[in-house]
């Protein structure tokens, strides 16, 4: 257990180090961040200065390691567009995206877990099978014209949560809440449906599936025999044994929700770091785009093994395996 | 009883109303990067603090210069200039403006730290003569140098100092990244980087009021269809910019209004008029034929503004025939008229130069740095198709489109130009001047265009005091440029706004929200 925990760390860290070597020789294709911190007006001795200042004359292997050498210290540099420090741009920047990924993969969970068990009970009803078709509609429509129908039909014509924003929010420490003031959590609301229905339907078509896989096992005609209730045999029995696959994908999903917040915060100008990320591509603020990058990877590679050594704690096939894979 | 409740109820909702009527928020598509005035030179920032600091001179609504910290000023004979500052003023914390905070001022937005200081070149030395009088002094005569120091702004030399801000800081943070000591009729109430930016009226300014807000507050929204909707939600009460495509939706909207103008961007073909071979297209390596002033001009021909004003601009546009608008001081008013659209002369124009079957090269153009820019291109691209020259279109975000100009990679490419000064004199320095890195000219011009007359012209309008002379001058340079096409101008950009019925404001060319302006009804 210990040795398998140790290699999928240092399995990590590598893909890690590779993810930043990859970002780092992609960068000089984003674009010159001279001419945006310049202006129009600058001189060729001074483009010069400023590139030799910020290191952009060297080869981006030397970037790198400098990025490399300051991350460590816990220095992630300066922002170009900005001129504060990244790491604090990025902490004032995080509980934003953290609190909406938080609520749409709450709101994935409940009612996709809720809707799949009711498709797959009344799997032919006229309800379920609307559901099923409107959810066709969750998994085929790009977020951003789902977000901008939204903002359309309940922010411009019926005028009831505001267009964009985050609200009012309430400082917690260092920590800027949106659930504590009523405009917060209106804000929310659009944002929230609009980054979680692809996840929604995700889950709800995976409950439906293996809810109906259950339901044909021999146990649950037993339990049927038996005489138990079908809330006992649905809620206790049956959904209980869906629920291993489910969790597995949305532990993975919870970090494609944070990264795909890019999509959902342009939209609704959310203040999070998906939005900060793409002001930084849009200003080529290399420092901005670089710290984002590690810290995504970090929160994939993070989940992945968390749910790699879940799978360990739940499956006890696999520590044998690894006993004799570690012999041999 | 029901009544007396929805009675209730709707006083509530008017009594929220007036209480929210002065308060404007307004959005743009980016946010203003920092609160330091020297820091950077880019019309979101200057526009932004315009509201919060002034200069010793401002521009008014027409553009023309007037006085703000300096009730007056007149040259030392031509040595330079005197400025009479005005002495009721203070900043917002409460201290006195002086001549000192003008000398701090100069040294801090000419010092190599500040994107500023470009500014300043013309200046050999500034004097504090007394309390409220202070002497800029000139490398030589300088009849512009009023009109271009009106984005100049003052701050204040104990604030600064004693907040260690006394030098901009782009590598790292400072004071007045994120706080600001103006003397402007707004104070700066709030600064949350990216996210919302509030203003408030400044009790103790020097000026009269003309506004009647009690509160501003800014949020960028970079995308233009959620500024619409939050326009339209009336979740904010102004935009700027309104997408051109989305203006004639948001006039027959009830609510809201559109207000638009022209700004001082002139957008122009450019050339290479040096290079040997074409880069791009089907003839690359073959000899460049943009080195035949018969073949600019015949582009100029071939081009149909009108169409492109039309259509992708949705009449929203001016054409222009010189490298400044009309608007801009210097203007030559007789050379008003561009290349008649004329694709029968183009042909012509082309056959005596020896390309009767055309041509094929590469168009180079940016994809977001101007409006509709890719459309406008692809515009001239199948105009240019109609008189048998095949341009290719290669179309980049600007982060990678000057880094390409910059490697001399192009055979024609779209340029923008907004002259800082407002004055003709601008362009001719960036664009049309020969390239020299010394002495700083041509830094913009791209193409290499070169002409003998026009670099000897430039120093004398530099330093020509008579307007009359100095206008004569500038004629001739602009009608040098006209006869060699050594761009093809093509329109002035406009200027589209969009605001709730209830806002009255001024829109000025630069694009800056100016908020001692607005009223909110």
């Amino acid at each position: 257990m210990l040795a398998f925990g140790l290699r999928r760390v240092f399995q990590s860290l590598i893909v890690l180090l590779v993810v930043g070597l990859v970002a780092f020789s992609m960068f000089r294709f984003v674009g010159d961040p001279i001419d945006n911190m310049l202006g129009q007006e600058a001189t060729a001795a001074d483009i010069e200065r400023l590139r030799g200042e910020l290191g952009l004359d060297q080869p981006f292997l030397v970037q790198y390691y400098r990025f490399l050498e300051g991350a460590v210290q816990g220095n992630f540099g300066i922002s170009y567009r900005q001129g504060r420090p990244v790491f604090e741009i990025i902490l004032e920047r995080a509980p934003a995206t953290l609190e909406l990924a938080g609520v749409s993969a709450l709101l994935a969970i409940t009612i996709g877990v809720a809707l799949g068990v009711f498709t797959a009970i009344r799997r032919n009803g006229l309800a379920a099978n609307t559901i099923m078709v409107v959810s066709l509609i969750g998994v085929s429509l790009p977020t951003f014209l789902i977000g901008i129908l939204l903002i359309y039909l309940f922010s411009v014509e019926l005028d009831i949560l505001p267009s964009f924003g985050r609200g009012d929010v309430v400082m917690i420490g260092g920590w800027s809440t949106g659930f504590l003031t009523v405009s917060g959590l209106k804000a929310l609301i659009l944002p929230a449906i609009t980054l979680g229905l692809y996840q929604m339907t995700l889950i709800m078509r995976l409950v439906r599936s293996e809810m109906l896989e259950v339901l044909r096992q021999d146990y649950i005609r037993f339990a049927r025999a038996r005489g138990l209730s079908q809330r006992a045999i649905y809620f206790h029995h049956a959904l209980k044994n869906t629920l291993v696959p489910v969790i597995t994908i949305t532990g993975l999903q919870l970090g494609s929700i944070i990264a795909f917040a890019i999509v959902t915060e342009t939209v609704f100008q959310w203040p999070g770091i998906g939005l900060l990320f793409v002001n930084a591509i849009q200003f080529v603020d290399i420092p901005v785009m670089a710290a984002y990058l590690m810290l995504i990877s970090v929160v994939f590679v993070a989940i992945n093994l968390i749910v790699d050594l879940l799978y360990f704690a739940v499956d006890p096939r696999l520590s044998g395996e690894d006993a004799v894979a570690g012999n041999g | 009883m029901h009544k007396l409740i929805s009675m209730t109820a709707l006083m509530a909702v008017l009594a929220a109303g007036a209480a929210q009527a002065e308060t404007f928020r307004w959005a743009s598509t980016t946010d203003p990067q920092t609160m330091d005035p020297h820091a950077v030179n880019s019309a979101p920032v200057l526009g932004f603090l315009n509201n919060i600091y002034e200069g010793l001179v401002r521009r008014d609504k027409t553009m023309a210069v007037e006085g703000t910290l300096a009730e007056s000023w007149e040259p030392i004979d031509d040595k330079g200039w005197r400025f009479n500052l005005r002495k009721d003023v203070k900043f917002h914390d409460g201290s006195d403006f002086t001549a000192e905070d003008v000398l701090f001022s100069y040294q801090r937005a000419s010092s190599e730290a500040a994107d500023t200081s470009s500014w300043f070149a013309p200046v050999s030395e500034v004097i504090v003569v007394d309390d409220h009088t202070i002497d800029f002094m000139m490398k030589a005569p300088n009849p512009i140098f009023p009109d271009s120091i009106a984005n100049f702004m003052i701050l204040d030399k104990g604030w600064a100092e004693s907040n260690n801000a006394a030098l901009p800081s782009k590598e790292e943070e400072n004071h007045a990244t994120l706080n600001a000591n103006g003397t402007g009729a707004f104070k700066l109430a709030e600064r949350q980087p990216g996210l919302k930016t509030v203003l408030e009226p400044f009790d103790g300014w020097w000026g009269d009021k003309e506004h009647n807000i009690t509160r501003a507050e800014f949020t960028p929204i970079q995308n233009p269809a959620t500024a619409v909707a939050a326009l339209l939600s009336g979740d904010v009460d102004m935009i700027n910019p309104v997408p051109i495509q989305d203006a004639a939706r948001l006039k027959e909207r009830d609510g809201v209004k559109v207000i638009d103008g022209i700004e001082a961007r002139v957008i122009m073909l450019g050339f290479p008029h040096q290079a040997d071979e074409l880069k791009y297209g089907n003839d690359a390596g073959k000899p460049n034929p943009f080195k035949d002033p018969k073949v600019r001009a015949a582009v100029g021909h071939a081009v149909n503004v009108d169409a492109i004003l039309q259509t992708i601009m949705r009449g929203a546009a001016q054409p222009a025939s010189q490298l400044v608008s009309p608007a801009m001081r210097g203007y030559s008013s007789a050379l008003a008229d561009r290349p008649a659209f004329d694709p029968e002369m183009a042909k012509k124009l082309l056959a005596e130069a020896g390309y009767k079957d055309g041509f094929s090269f590469g168009l180079k153009c940016p994809n977001d740095r101007y409006l509709n820019d890719e459309a406008v291109c692809q515009g001239v691209v199948a105009m240019l198709s109609q008189v048998g020259i095949d341009a290719q279109l290669d179309a980049m975000p600007v982060r990678n489109y000057w880094p390409e100009l910059r490697a001399d990679n192009f055979d024609m490419y779209l340029l923008g130009w907004s002259p800082g000064t407002f004055d003709a004199e601008h362009p001719l320095r960036f664009l049309a001047s020969t390239p020299n890195k010394e002495k700083k000219l041509g830094s913009w011009n791209f193409g290499d265009f070169s002409n003998a007359r026009v670099d000897e012209l430039l120093p004398m309008i530099q330093s020509e005091i008579d307007d009359g002379k100095r206008q004569a001058m500038l004629d001739e340079s602009a009608k040098i440029l006209q006869d060699e096409t050594a761009y093809v101008p093509l329109y002035v950009q406009p200027l589209v706004w969009g605001a709730r019925d209830n806002v009255e404001l001024t829109q000025r060319p630069d694009n800056f929200v100016i908020l001692r302006w607005i009223n909110v009804n």
